[in-house]
């Protein structure tokens, strides 16, 4: 816990909190890298400058494991694991770069682009707009009509900040800062599968709900669905 | 806009709200702060806000904002909008013609807990190298004085024995007098997180506050007692460790000082602070105080944080000195997850206690009167210094009143608003023939001065700030000085023109020179700063890059023991009565800091635009009150309108209300009772009557008086 706080670096999203432990060492792409037991193989990954591709995994948030962008091969194992939640082990082999994650991460990714306003791709700085860059997603293959959430609501109701579903990609990391980082529980995620939607308290408008406005969700959110008002010059529309 | 625009530049900083001092990147499009993001290598915060720091900046920007100097020769004049120069030259002159016929000690000058170390010192040194006296305060005066003398006394240093980490190390968490959820909220959440990984928590508090009860987190034991028997109950908390031998006596014998604990035991170990003698008197279950005993000194780690509903008491020192006492008898000092903290309300109180802003010491707090020290301060500002401690800031507005104190150079505070007995705040200032105001907007102070010099946020300049956990910070210029000069230049350039020849390239030559002539600050440089982020005092030769848990291995007094106070209860003159019969306690909320002067220009007002009456359903219902109506309250000071809120957060008995306001004028009620040791007013604790009433009454509200004052 101690040092789950301490240690962070602003520059370097290690993706998981750094635990303290003992020192274990193990192969990342041929390279060796040697980290305290407990941490992640993405925050090794990451300390050894091999950052993986990631969405639901920041930092300041215990792994989640949902967003299927950082799996990884490990020699020995089966399946493709998500190096978020999986912990290091002495003398593991880790692959973050094959022709099968490359098609898998860009099967995700496609899904996660075909429910984003396609119009609000370009000029996007996101991290999910900079992962699809770094990835080279930039179409999907689905068909243009089916079920999305492109009508819902903007609620522009706090007056810092304001929340665009129709730009959330249901990470979780907004309700995890809430409950993790903030303490305050003001945010959950309501319905399941397709109807799984960020709400504030009982679907009620930010402003009318427990959230105290300290920001942790904002900046925890990847895709700017939920964004600082200061951000912008004039109104809020979609493009 | 299908897209966020991004910012061009971001800037590492302090926030400049409470004693937290979380670290923030500012960022920025052309000269416009566009967003601040909470630092992950801020070792106050690891990237977390609160709405303050996070989004409550833009203050800076507001319309009223003063850009030119001001001055008037009566505060019945307008204001005349001069150039810089004129400004510091008629200031001057003026400071110099009330010198020259009411003597050397008729003026004074008075820093905040918003101002940055550096002008601190710098206000300190003018009143007493360029001024010629030792009439210098800060309003630590009114917060937490207390805390310097009370701690001081038991355990050598009056500052938290604790960095903010520590609480991730403690298995009991005891929280007196403050609502860190909402006061300093980004500790708040940190504490949160330790109970939730099963902490237990003790708070002591007449309001069920939001650290009370909340999401996942539920004090285990809450004395929810009557305002102003923080001593009884502190006492009786005492007793108990004395009588059931909870202490650590292990601890005592190697590091304290026995006969003093022997003494302490006899006291506190009295049947008078048994508690079930206590209990009614403060209001609670005896069992309960067995409880938080019991769950105190069983530990292993215990830590007390507390706030102004410690200091804020006719007994404050001496509530300080009992939270020292626990943290003694217990062992509970000198390791990771312990410690007795204060809490800071605002973001430089630390600064402003350490850095000589007090009338009776310099730097380090030694003492005025001490000739070594003062040779020291001599030789680096090449002035003789006057050996006679000067007047505290209550002492320069009694001798206002009393037609003896005729100047005072003001920075950053508003006491019209914030200090207790506003009448008589205000009787001080009409009778000043000099009053030099140094802020961002006209307010309610402003009222009753002849010169006021546009200052600069803290988004505007350079320096550095030490928070409750005596850690210091960098404050980073963001952007240009909207009114052209940052504060300590004004400062300096005020000095200049009273005749003092100085000049800094950058602030950071003033923290060199605190370094020089302060010892716990000997190692601190912007360099050191630039390079490991921050760094708490003592930072030394032994401890290069500052030092993060004090009192590892003996405690900073002569003997390197600590020792104990007696600390007897006397309850408060302040006392109901058949005309008052409720006790009205003050706080504040997390949304509004302070006075309001920074939050009440940002959209936080939408969650709190004004202050009301919190009163329990037993006495709104003898009143015939019903939640909402608009109420009178009376004390023997004053009254003042404002909304009733019917609230289980209040005992019957107690009313509570906060100060964020100027129209609320909440200070037009509290005593004038303070502190026996420092002056620091009784805010916690005023006998008043509630009364419906049909509308409000004209009162005169800060917009009135802004726009009357600008146009």
């Amino acid at each position: 816990m101690w040092h789950e706080v301490r240690g962070l670096k602003d520059d370097v999203d290690f993706g998981t909190p750094p635990r303290d432990g003992p020192p274990v060492s193990l192969e990342i792409d041929g390279q060796r890298v040697t980290v305290p037991a407990g941490s992640s193989v993405m925050l090794a990954a990451a300390s050894a400058g091999l950052a993986i591709p990631k969405l639901c995994a920041t930092d300041m948030l215990e792994a989640f494991g949902s967003c299927r962008v950082c799996l990884i091969e490990i020699e020995g194992r089966n399946g493709f694991p998500a190096s978020c939640t999986t912990p290091v082990a002495e003398g593991m082999k880790v692959k973050t770069r094959s022709e099968a994650l490359t098609r898998l991460r860009k099967g995700v990714l496609g899904l996660y682009l075909s429910d984003f306003p396609r119009n609000e791709i370009p000029g996007g700085w996101s991290e999910f707009h900079e992962t699809l860059k770094a990835e080279g997603v930039t179409s999907h293959p689905y068909a243009e009509g089916g079920a999305n959430h492109f009508d819902a609501k903007v609620d522009d109701s706090n007056p810092y900040f304001l929340f665009d579903p129709t730009k959330c990609i249901v990470c979780s990391r907004c309700v995890r800062a809430c409950a993790e980082v903030q303490g305050t529980f003001a945010l959950t995620i309501e319905g399941r599968g397709f109807e799984s939607k960020v709400v504030a308290s009982q679907n009620q408008p930010f402003l009318q709900s427990e959230c105290v406005s300290c920001g942790a969700c904002v900046q925890a959110c990847p895709s700017h669905a939920l964004v600082e008002k200061s951000l912008f010059d004039g109104e809020y529309k979609h493009a | 806009m299908p897209n966020p625009i991004k910012p061009e530049k971001s800037v590492i900083t302090t926030c400049a709200y409470c004693g937290v001092g979380c670290g923030f990147k500012a960022e920025t499009r052309g000269e416009k702060i566009v967003r601040m993001i909470p630092w992950k290598e801020g070792k106050a915060n690891h990237g977390h806000s609160c709405i303050k720091g996070r989004f409550a900046y833009d203050y800076y920007n507001a319309p009223d904002r003063v850009l030119t100097p001001l001055i008037r020769a009566s505060i019945d004049d307008p204001w005349k909008a001069v150039s810089w120069q004129e400004a510091f030259a008629y200031a001057a002159s003026e400071f110099k013609r009330i010198q020259a016929k009411f003597g050397v000690k008729s003026i004074g000058a008075v820093s905040s807990s918003r101002c940055t170390n550096e002008e601190i010192f710098l206000t300190q040194k003018l009143a007493r190298a360029v001024l010629g006296n030792n009439n210098i305060d800060n309003c630590a005066r009114i917060c937490h004085s207390p805390t310097q003398f009370g701690l001081t006394q038991t355990i050598g240093a009056g500052a938290a024995s604790q960095h903010f980490d520590s609480i991730l190390q403690a298995d009991v968490i005891m929280i007196v007098g403050a609502n860190p959820t909402e006061g300093h909220p980004v500790f708040g959440s940190m504490m949160k997180r330790r109970i939730r990984e099963g902490a237990k928590l003790i708070v002591i508090d007449p309001r069920k506050t939001e650290t009370v009860e909340s999401a996942h987190c539920r004090a285990d034991v809450h004395l929810a007692i009557r305002p102003g028997t923080n001593v009884a109950i502190l006492d009786s908390i005492a007793h108990v460790i004395v009588r059931e031998k909870l202490y650590n006596e292990a601890f005592v014998r190697a590091r304290c000082e026995v006969a003093e604990f022997d003494n302490w035991k006899a006291l506190v170990g009295d049947d008078k602070y048994a508690p079930e003698v206590i209990g009614p008197i403060a209001n609670v279950d005896p069992a309960d105080i067995r409880r938080a005993a019991r769950l105190y000194a069983g530990g292993p780690n215990s830590t007390i944080y507390y706030g102004l509903g410690v200091t804020e008491h006719s007994q404050g020192s001496t509530g300080v000195m009992c939270l020292g006492n626990l943290g003694l008898s217990c062992g509970m000092l000198g390791r990771e997850g312990v410690g007795v903290n204060p809490l800071r309300g605002q973001g430089n109180v630390q600064g402003g206690s350490c850095l000589g802003s007090w009338p009776h010491v310099f730097s380090g707090y030694r003492f005025v009167t001490d000739q070594a020290t003062r040779s020291s301060f001599e030789a680096e500002w090449g002035v003789t210094l006057d050996a006679e401690p000067g007047l505290r800031l209550p002492n320069m507005l009694d001798a206002a009143v009393a037609g003896s104190f005729k100047g005072m150079y003001i920075m950053g505070e508003d006491p019209v608003q914030s200090d207790p007995n506003q009448h008589h705040v205000i009787a001080a200032m009409k009778n000043m023939e000099c009053v030099v105001l140094h802020d961002l907007f006209l307010n309610e102070t402003s009222k009753y001065a002849h010169v006021f010099f546009p200052g600069s946020s803290s988004l505007e300049k350079d320096g550095t700030f030490t928070n409750a956990e005596r850690r210091v910070s960098r404050v980073r210029k963001v952007i240009e000085p909207l009114a052209g000069l940052q504060d300590w230049e004004i400062t300096v350039k005020f000095m200049n023109a009273l005749g003092y020849e100085l000049s800094y390239d950058n602030p950071g030559e003033v923290l060199d020179e605190i370094a020089r002539l302060s010892p716990n600050y000997s190692g601190m440089s912007f360099a050191l700063i630039d390079q490991i982020g921050s760094a708490q005092w003592p930072c030394n030769k032994d401890a290069p890059q500052g030092t993060e848990v004090l009192h590892r291995e003996k405690f900073p007094r002569a003997n390197g023991l600590g020792t104990f106070m007696l600390t007897e209860y006397v309850p408060t003159a302040e006392r109901t009565s058949d005309r008052f019969p409720l006790l009205l306690t003050t706080g504040r909320i997390l949304t509004q800091y302070n006075v309001g002067t920074q939050t009440r220009r940002t959209p936080n007002s939408l969650w709190h635009p004004e202050d009301v009456l919190e009163i329990n359903e037993q006495d709104a219902t003898a009143r015939g009150l019903q939640d909402g109506d608009w109420v009178q309250l009376a004390s023997r000071f004053g009254q003042i309108q404002l909304r009733a809120r019917i609230s289980k957060r209040v005992n019957p008995g107690v009313v509570y209300t906060t100060f964020h306001h100027a129209k609320s004028k909440a200070n037009a009620v509290t005593s004038d009772l303070s502190d026996w040791a420092t002056n620091c007013p009784e805010y916690k604790v005023t006998a008043v009557d509630v009364v419906r009433i049909r509308a409000p009454a004209e009162t005169e509200s800060f917009e009135a008086a802004r726009l009357e004052a600008t146009e």
